[in-house]
């Protein structure tokens, strides 16, 4: 277990933030709002979503382009602010916590997957792994050493020391996975993870994915087009001009 | 942070190299430009500094050892009766006139010396002894002023001032501020060459009793002798100096030249950082979404500005010291005095630092959405 160096607590606008959450939720979303505006136009992008997903499940939130999957995803990741609604990721009442406390939320509880991956070019495969746990301040021999464990699960033991640059599609996403996992978040978002990968390296990303969440008991949250993996998903949350429009199992779904 | 902050710097070879040569440049010339200046301006106080006096004396309001006003020369006794005063002396500099082979003149500056304590005499001899000027019409000239003089030989005669003069040993880098060449010799012969009545002199060369302080002995001399002016050598040096500084805005020009080199370097160093960071726009964003401060994100920024400075700086003045070793001359010595070299890596620094603040700018409105946004 990495130890973490920061206070749990999380600095919020007030206390109420922190209250336990009831139930086994790990993410509880209602009726969120949110509207891109600049100085002539307005965007409603969430019109009401609702949204629970239980600890320790995968859930796909799936939809046309325009549906506000990446918006919600942001959200829940504490990058975006929704301008109304009430949610709670792991206990954290999001509403509440101001920018340092949503800074604090992405480093000690979230691991972020992205589609283009997002390594940092000028770092090894180990370096880039290590970055969550740098930004912790973990020293480094402990970090590396819990990289390379994350590494070597991801299949890239030979690679330790490789650049980016010198991988396949498929072996970067592998090395997002490593990082989004080394800080032991008790959540993982993903965003389109298989869009920039081919069918057989998407299904592998996955299975591999999912393995490792289920592993660690980690609660998933995935925005995706692509209904080929949709099996990896415990539940799918189908979105449509900003609202839920179907949840359910992945068989069960009708439209998708 | 560092190890982040160094393997991407190191990553991206070309502007990283672009940085350091902003840096090296600035370093480089900084040290060269402040060091030819230095060189230039301190012959202005070269006889003074070379002279073994530990005090100068001379006509009231004195500005230049080169332009001195006559003094008359039997004050040397009062002199001589003050406390602390070991040995005090009558030194001659003025201007006159030398031969040259080809028919033509040039312009010198005759130094007369004290025939038996040589006092402010030639030194750093490479053919000769310094006492050689007690031979008949014997000088001292300067072998970097050969070409000037068209070749003089031990032993040449010449005219000076109209009268005979003969080549009796050459010094090695004795080139003053002024284009005229110096020409040492005794005391009488130098006021023959000059013309002047051998009654007056230029300066009292002063050397004090062990222990004696110069201030206080220059002040005893302003009492004794109310038309003089009295100055320790540093200070004279230091007067001679800001003559030429003051009335010439020769510290304007070669200031302006030095600032302008480090403008062009800083904004070298603050256009890379910028560069560097545009192209990065993508990693910084990653950073950030995944819980970096701001406080982490310029430590960035900070580290590989240090790091740009310091490795420069280290380039730089390697760089300095073989242009020195190699360049510098008595006509153009390039003089780096190690403020200089601090001062000048402490500048480099600081511009370095700051120029991170304008790529940190761009990276504080950077919004980590933009990873989501691919």
């Amino acid at each position: 277990m990495i130890a973490d160096p920061h206070n749990d607590a999380l600095p919020t606008k007030d206390a109420a933030a922190q209250e336990p959450m009831a139930g086994d939720l790990a993410v509880w979303a209602q009726d969120i709002h949110k509207t891109y505006r600049t100085s002539s136009v307005s965007t409603p992008v969430l019109g009401g979503v609702d949204l629970a997903i239980p600890a320790g499940q995968c859930a796909f939130l799936a939809g046309p382009s325009g549906s506000g999957k990446t918006t919600l995803l942001s959200i829940l990741g504490c990058i975006l602010s929704a301008d109304s609604g009430t949610i709670r990721v792991l206990g954290h009442d999001l509403m509440r916590l101001d920018e340092d406390g949503r800074i604090a939320m992405r480093r000690n509880h979230i691991g972020f997957v992205f589609q283009r991956f997002h390594l940092i070019r000028g770092l090894t495969v180990l370096d880039n792994v290590c970055v969550p746990l740098t930004l912790r301040g973990v020293p480094m021999p402990q970090a590396q050493e819990r990289a390379r464990r994350l590494i070597e699960a991801v299949g890239l033991a030979e690679k330790v020391h490789a650049h980016p640059r010198s991988l396949s599609a498929g072996q970067c996403q592998r090395v997002a996975i490593a990082r989004a996992l080394v800080g032991e978040p008790k959540i993982i978002l993903a965003d389109e993870p298989t869009a920039s990968l081919d069918a057989a390296n998407g299904q592998e990303v996955m299975a591999l994915f999912r393995k490792l969440t289920a592993e660690e008991g980690k609660t998933a949250v995935v925005v995706t087009h692509d209904q080929r993996i949709f099996p990896f998903a415990d539940r799918v949350f189908h979105l449509e001009n900003g609202h839920v429009v179907q949840t359910g199992q992945p068989n069960a779904l009708v439209h998708v | 942070m560092w190890s982040l902050a160094i393997h991407t710097l190191i990553a991206d070879r070309g502007k990283l190299l672009t940085a350091l040569v902003g840096v090296v440049f600035s370093i480089v010339l900084v040290n060269v430009q402040g060091g030819l200046f230095i060189g230039l301006i301190r012959k202005a106080g070269l006889l003074v500094d070379q002279g073994q006096a530990d005090v100068w004396v001379g006509h009231r309001q004195m500005h230049n050892v080169d332009f001195p006003r006559d003094i008359p020369r039997r004050w040397v006794h009062r002199i001589r009766t003050i406390p602390g005063v070991h040995r005090a002396e009558p030194y001659l500099v003025g201007f006159a006139d030398m031969t040259l082979p080809s028919g033509g003149f040039e312009g010198v500056v005759v130094v007369g010396v004290d025939r038996a304590s040589l006092l402010g005499n030639a030194w750093n001899l490479v053919e000769g002894r310094p006492d050689a000027i007690l031979q008949p019409d014997g000088i001292i000239l300067d072998e970097c002023e050969n070409q000037k003089l068209e070749n003089p030989k031990i032993g040449e005669l010449r005219e000076v001032g109209g009268r005979r003069a003969r080549v009796v040993a050459k010094s090695q880098g004795i080139m003053g501020f002024l284009v005229a060449p110096y020409i040492f010799t005794t005391y009488d012969r130098a006021a023959d060459y000059l013309a002047k009545t051998p009654d007056m002199c230029s300066y009292f060369l002063v050397q004090l009793e062990p222990g004696a302080r110069a201030d206080e002995v220059c002040q005893a001399i302003r009492r004794v002798l109310p038309e003089v002016d009295a100055f320790p050598r540093d200070e004279y040096s230091r007067i001679s100096i800001d003559f030429w500084m003051t009335r010439t805005g020769l510290g304007i020009s070669f200031g302006a030249a030095t600032l302008l080199g480090l403008l062009v370097g800083m904004i070298m160093v603050a256009q890379t950082l910028y560069a560097l960071v545009l192209d990065r726009l993508g990693e910084f964003g990653t950073l950030k979404a995944i819980g970096a401060t701001e406080r982490q994100v310029y430590s960035v920024l900070l580290i590989q500005a240090f790091l740009m400075a310091v490795v420069g700086a280290i380039i730089g003045l390697v760089l300095v010291s073989g242009i020195q070793f190699f360049y510098s001359t008595p006509r153009a010595p390039i003089v780096v005095p190690w403020w200089l070299s601090l001062g000048s890596c402490v500048l480099v620094l600081v511009i370095c630092l700051v120029s991170s603040w304008l790529p940190y700018h761009r990276i504080r409105k950077l919004d980590p959405m933009m990873v989501l946004q691919s």
